[in-house]
């Protein structure tokens, strides 16, 4: 396994330091240059000029840029993420409040996009030019050209408003608030562990909605590239020739063609996995769920330097993970990386 | 472009859709109020500390003041069941109440309260040495005399009657200094901790605040009125305006504000619904900065007096939202003075532009927060200015942009909005009438008038002698000639709306009635089924 080999990955590592260290630099002189006043933002519109000035000074933004960038790389070091402005918590207690919100919606939205999109990009590319294919790229199309602000405000209007088939903004009915203790920070999973499957219920019809338009968002895109790999597979030999044993046209896609997409698929996957984790804004804005992409908004919105660069981060952790995670299962599944490691 | 044309597309869909829809109603608990609105500027639920309006409906349940303010003015008993005032200063006789957490109520917890205030010295601590009290002089005027007595001497800046007026706003809540010490860290009055939490008397405690997300508040079974019949209120922060009319169409909380004019309209004449205009004393104001050419001259700030249309866009943009007034004190107030006869003159507009040596015209630049209604008037101004020969670019930003710039003095047009602190003149124009010193030095930036580098020393010993004028009937006069006064200046800081606040309440909610000053109490709050 060339891929996982310690050199592989201690050069991955440090890559992966260098553009992260660029990231915050780049973050944090253009969080300082926004002409927005987190000081005004803290003491208020009418405070007097004293009362002004002891703020900036306990926040340290009296000192010079680099100083002020050195104390942050500082705390960082020692794994302290600073003190937000917005919420007077530390970041990081922040931060596990508003991604596990985040996160819980990714994973729905990918697993829907994934469950539905594959089958049917592979479906699509199986009857070439056929009804379904038509189909498959109208909707994926649709998909990918509708802002999620129209849906968002639609699909409420319809499956909330209207057919009340589904919770309404936030992430349960107001009286469920604050019964749930976080423990995972996942209300589903939370309401399941404390015996609450009336919570889990509601949670569910909150979460549905959101997740099913973010879902296909996601999808158009893995749906269009899963046609396109699939197309590209069909025109080899390989397939030819077990079309030509008699092979059925199902399990030559099952048994042939997958396989040979799957590494590829996983890169797919795995991107819109990360572009979902990095916090749909609208879709939060819309659905007020209480998301890292609002809780990065909002902190942009009045210059809350510590929050931006903690969440940029996070974001960017997330990224490399991402990508690990698949060059690992691109070693484990491609054959021919396999062969290489033996 | 392509934003503006989706939001109407969303708009004439979900018009559309909920004309058919069938009546599907969900229910929120009948023992518990839910709100929806923009907690976006809610910062801090410290009572000495934040100033802003969401803010203040929050704090207001959870403290208690010595004295209170109801909508006509007049001022009630809180923790002080009584008080006599005499030339040198008030004394308070507190009543038997306890804090949240069971300690009593005594006169040290009003003490250290305004100590607190004070010796933090945030933004809020403004409205009290706005007339004389300080960090250094606090200790000595504020006492007690006993356990159950506070006795507050007048600093010599201000009548008794107009610092009861001060002691009830939320700025001089008093918290439960017991529980308060205990959280202190570094010498910061506890604030770290009370930013989050309650150490109040009133009729609700802080359950939870996320921010940008929820408060909840639950009911506090010590209160001295007695439990109120709300178990629970829930704050919960909606920022789009077409998802929260959805929600209380739905009936998934009860009472609505921040709703946009469009969203607001639906629900006019709406069964089950009731549109409140809660007024606020404030205005939406048109500041210009007087600091600098063309501004400076009278004549030019007359011209563009008469260069808007007051009417037209109190129809077409206000509507709940305010009422065209250009003195700077709310029409129904005692001694309020009626509104001069600017309005939208484009001949004499141009005349005075004329005299003023500017026949060409000029350009301005006019900044504001994108919000509703402040961006339809900045649009609506540029257009009207337009005509008469002025040039007006419009720059938007969020609100700390655009307050860093007002304070900075870095604008030609600005559009901030005020609110009145207690309903007189003094409390709503004092803002718009004091600018004790006007040099860049000074740097005042809290002062709204120094923000206009607008000089006014005359009225602002006029507005100092009215707050020092013992006699109700010789302040009303001197009332009277501020407001001439005012006009006369041609101000740099020109009110051109009354500010209300319109609220969409369900007919399910009973006794809500939405208060001036952002400190509407919820203890007598009660919902049917």
């Amino acid at each position: 396994m060339k891929e996982l080999s310690l050199g592989g990955l201690t050069r991955r590592l440090v890559h992966f330091a260098v553009s992260l260290f660029i990231l915050l630099c780049v973050t944090f002189v253009i969080g300082r240059v926004m002409p927005t006043d987190p000081v005004g933002a803290i003491v208020g519109e009418l405070a007097e000029p004293a009362a002004y000035e002891a703020m900036r000074a306990r926040l340290g933004l009296d000192l010079p840029l680099y100083q002020q960038f050195f104390i942050y790389l500082k705390g960082l070091l020692h794994g302290d993420l600073g003190t937000a402005i917005l919420t007077g918590n530390p970041v990081a207690r922040d931060l596990t409040q508003a991604f596990p919100a985040t996160l819980e919606l990714a994973t729905l939205a990918i697993i829907i996009s994934t469950v539905v999109g594959v089958p049917l990009g592979l479906v699509a590319a199986l009857f070439r030019d056929s009804f379904i294919d038509k189909f498959a790229r109208v909707f994926a199309l649709i998909g990918h050209s509708i802002p999620v602000f129209w849906f968002g405000i639609v699909g409420l209007v319809v499956f909330y408003a209207w057919l009340s088939l589904v919770g309404g903004p936030g992430r349960v009915d107001v009286f469920y608030e604050g019964i749930i203790e976080p423990t995972t920070g996942l209300m589903l999973v939370d309401s399941l562990l404390e015996g609450e499957p009336e919570i889990f219920w509601n949670a569910l019809s909150h979460i549905i909605l959101p997740a099913a338009i973010l879902a296909y968002m996601a999808m158009a895109y893995i749906t269009r590239m899963t046609r396109s790999f699939t197309l590209e597979q069909l025109n080899q030999d390989y397939v030819i020739a077990a079309r030509a044993k008699g092979v059925g046209p199902a399990r030559t896609v099952i048994s042939h063609v997958l396989p040979n997409i799957a590494v590829q698929l996983i890169t797919v996957l795995a991107i819109s996995y990360g572009n979902l984790l990095e916090g749909a804004v609208i879709t939060e804005i819309v659905f007020s769920w209480p998301g890292i992409g609002q809780y990065m908004t909002n902190a942009l919105m009045i210059g809350d330097m510590n929050a931006i660069l903690a969440s940029t981060i996070i974001i960017g952790f997330i990224f490399m993970f991402l990508n690990f995670a698949a060059d690992i299962a691109y070693a484990l599944l491609d054959p021919r990386t396999r062969e290489v490691a033996r | 472009m392509r934003h503006i044309c989706t939001r109407l597309l969303v708009g004439a869909v979900v018009g559309a859709l909920t004309l058919t829809s069938p009546a599907a109603f969900a229910k929120t608990p009948a023992n518990q109020l839910v709100i929806a609105t923009s907690l976006a500027q809610v910062l801090s639920l410290d009572p000495h500390q934040a100033t802003e309006a969401k803010a203040n409906e929050i704090m207001a349940n959870l403290y208690d003041r010595l004295i209170s303010v109801d909508s006509s003015g007049k001022v009630s008993p809180q923790l002080a069941e009584s008080w006599e005032a005499d030339d040198k200063g008030i004394t308070f006789h507190l009543r038997e109440a306890e804090f949240a957490s069971g300690n009593p109520v005594t006169s040290a917890d009003v003490v250290y309260s305004i100590t607190r205030l004070l010796k933090m010295d945030q933004a809020s601590a403004a409205n009290l040495k706005r007339v004389g009290y300080n960090a250094g002089n606090v200790e000595k005027l504020v006492t007690a005399p006993d356990e159950k007595t506070v006795r507050i001497d007048l600093s010599g800046e201000t009548t008794s009657e107009l610092l009861l007026y001060r002691l009830a706003m939320v700025i001089a809540s008093v918290v439960d200094s017991e529980e308060v010490k205990s959280h202190e860290s570094n010498g910061d009055w506890g604030n770290g901790w009370l930013r989050t939490n309650s150490a109040g008397s009133g009729p609700f405690t802080l359950n939870r605040w996320t921010p940008n997300e929820i408060v909840i508040l639950e009911a506090n079974e010590n209160y001295v009125g007695g439990e109120p019949k709300m178990r629970r209120v829930v704050v919960r922060h909606v920022p789009e305006s077409q998802v929260e009319r959805l929600m209380l169409e739905r009936g998934d909380v009860d009472i609505a504000s921040a709703l946009s004019a469009s969203d607001l309209a639906t629900f006019n004449g709406k069964e089950g619904f009731e549109i409140q205009r809660v007024p606020t004393g404030g205005f939406y104001v048109l500041s210009m900065n007087a600091g600098k050419e063309p501004l400076s001259n009278p004549k030019v700030r007359e011209a563009i007096a008469y260069g808007i249309d007051y009417k037209g866009m109190e129809k077409a943009i206000m509507g709940p939202y305010g009422r065209a007034r250009t003195v700077p004190v709310p029409e129904n107030f005692e001694y309020a003075i009626p509104s001069p006869d600017w309005q939208l003159d484009v001949e004499k507009a141009k005349a005075l532009l004329a005299e003023a040596g500017y026949k060409d015209g000029f350009t301005l630049t006019l900044k504001t927060i994108a919000q509703t209604p402040r961006i339809d008037l900045a649009t609506a101004i540029q257009a009207s200015l337009g005509e008469i020969g002025i040039t007006v670019n419009i720059q938007q930003g969020n609100g700390s942009d655009i307050i860093a710039a007002h304070r900075a003095r870095d604008f030609d047009l600005l559009i901030p909005q005020t609110g009145a602190y207690m309903p007189n003149v003094l409390g709503s124009m004092e803002q718009f009438s004091s600018n004790p010193d006007n040099s860049r030095e000074a740097n005042n930036a809290g002062n709204f008038v120094w923000r206009s580098a607008w000089d006014i020393p005359e009225l602002t010993a006029l507005t100092a002698k009215a707050s020092l004028e013992p006699d109700s009937k010789k302040r009303g006069e001197i009332y009277v000639q501020m407001q001439e006064m005012f006009v006369a200046q041609k101000p740099a800081v020109l009110p051109l709306f009354e500010r209300f606040e319109p609220i969409v309440v369900s007919k399910r909610v009973q006794d809500y009635v939405g208060h001036p000053s952002q400190t509407t109490r919820l203890e007598g709050v009660t919902k049917t089924d």
